[in-house]
């Protein structure tokens, strides 16, 4: 009885500490009654209005008639579903969504590649042809993000700093001087000049490296095959140390009471290509070659909810006397090939 | 007295691939024809491991007794299912995906009770702890959950 009538219980996911059943109940007597007052209040509400004297007009009418609205919809769209969800295994559930997902309409925005479930398209991998070999891989983490954050924060900083030191100055000139004013002036002043040494080293950093480009000579990757890869590396530097590296990454999604956290683990890493130092000219592209041999035991690449296994190619470079950079670019690895036949 | 699910894969194998014919049978037991409302079986993976479950069903049957010429469930049941080509069976250091075949049965007053076997998909062997990486999002507040 104590499981049944718990006051306070704790869920997480689908798992919680009382019972299942009672819980499920819970729910749908919940938006079953938020149904109601949806409904009850919405046509007070309007039946009021209907009368000879309304009590509500303009926008807080239209308030109004929204909050009671959002009940209605919430409560009743919410007690379809815990009706649905009532009873009903998890493997029913899942059948049922698989069946939806089939369907042509809906089935336009799964994300699985045809024939093999729960393995992520490549469509975004293959739609860029590339100018050495078959498909060029698109770039993820762009590190254009953290110079315009710089940038951002740079002027608005700098400016406010501008204010403060202009009033700080006609202080002075009025013969009022404020020395709380200038110290924070101050203050301000060397923060503004850190920020404009952050932003400058980053662009600096950002524009100096230029784009890499990584291509491929197929797609989807296949464990136990080989595969040619061609990298170009634009820019005007000097760099000690360049390495592309075949990464492959679990991530599991898991709650932790109200925090959602994602950890990562790196399962495999592989040289595939390391260059001592070497100088990039300006037009003139650093370009190798190189070989790729994926795992003849690689797990496939897989994509769910809350769980996942990522391929991708990563490139680490070390510029001389400059901060060190990564681009990463995701592949798909698809199961071996083998397919019984004597099913 | 709780209701017994036998159920066993014909022909088992250590390993099965994708395409092969996976055949498997199962029958209740310890119950009478009247109490059992439904019976569900699966062939299905989910994850383990770290991160929540995720569930992917490959084969669904559901059977009421309205499904049977003399409404019951309970007599031996042969089902043939051709495996996909993916997720392989995988035992990762923090993903975990398994695969099973799932009988569960649905009886009067609310009851229900399953059974799995599970079997392997592929032969992909675990991989080896290298580097470990942990992001956080949201919001302070914290709590456990007893399970």
């Amino acid at each position: 009885m104590a499981r049944l009538f718990r006051l306070w219980q704790k869920k997480r996911g689908d798992r919680r500490t009382g019972s299942n059943a009672a819980g499920s109940l819970g729910e749908a007597l919940f938006f079953a009654v938020l149904f109601l007052l949806g409904a009850v209040a919405l046509a007070a509400v309007l039946t009021s209005q209907l009368s000879e004297a309304p009590h509500l007009s303009g926008w807080s009418l239209w308030l109004v008639l929204l909050v009671l609205a959002s009940f209605l919809l919430i409560g009743g769209a919410g007690f379809v579903l815990s009706l649905l969800h009532f009873g009903a295994s998890a493997e029913r559930r899942s059948a049922l969504i698989r069946r939806a997902g089939s369907m042509e309409l809906i089935g336009d925005g799964v994300a699985s590649s045809p024939g093999y479930p729960s393995v992520p398209r490549d469509v975004d991998l293959t739609d860029s042809p590339g100018t050495v070999l078959e498909y060029r891989l698109p770039v993820v983490q762009s590190p254009v993000w953290r110079v315009a954050a710089s940038a951002v924060f740079c002027l608005l900083w700098n400016a406010a700093t501008a204010v403060l030191i202009v009033l700080a100055l006609e202080s002075y000139v009025r013969d009022e001087f404020d020395w709380l004013m200038a110290t924070l002036a101050g203050v301000m002043f060397v923060v503004g000049g850190w920020s404009i040494y952050h932003f400058v080293r980053q662009l600096f950093d950002h524009t100096g490296v230029g784009p890499t480009s990584v291509e491929i000579s197929d797609l989807p990757l296949r464990p136990g095959q080989r595969y040619e890869v061609f990298l170009a590396q634009a820019g005007q530097m000097s760099i000690d140390s360049l390495q592309v590296m075949l990464v492959c990454e679990e991530e599991a999604t898991f709650s932790q009471g109200t925090d959602v956290r994602t950890e990562t683990r790196r399962v495999h890493c592989a040289c595939v290509l390391e260059e001592p130092a070497f100088t990039v000219e300006p037009g003139m592209p650093y370009e190798r070659r190189c070989e790729l041999i994926v795992p003849a035991a690689a797990m496939h690449s897989f994509r769910a909810a809350h769980n996942a296994i990522h391929w991708k190619l990563i490139v680490r470079g070390q510029p001389r006397r400059r901060t060190a950079f990564e681009r990463t670019f995701p592949v798909i690895v698809y199961p071996p090939a083998r397919v019984a036949t004597s099913a | 007295m709780e209701p017994l699910i036998s159920l066993g894969l014909r022909e088992p194998r250590p390993v099965y691939f994708p395409g092969e014919r996976l055949s498997f049978e199962y029958q209740i037991d310890a119950v009478g024809p009247g109490e059992l409302l439904a019976c569900e079986a699966s062939v299905l993976w989910t994850t383990m491991g770290k991160g929540d479950e995720d569930l992917g069903v490959h084969y669904f049957e559901r059977r009421t007794p309205a499904d049977t010429e003399d409404g019951d469930l309970r007599p031996l049941r042969q089902v043939e299912v051709i495996l996909p080509k993916s997720p392989l069976s995988y035992c990762g250091i923090i993903v975990k995906i398994q695969w099973c075949v799932r009988v569960r049965i649905f009886l009067r007053k609310g009851k229900e009770s399953f059974f799995e076997q599970p079997f392997q998909l592929g032969a992909v062997p675990p991989p080896e702890l290298q580097q470990v990486r942990v992001e956080s999002s949201s919001t302070p507040d914290e709590e456990t959950v007893e399970q």
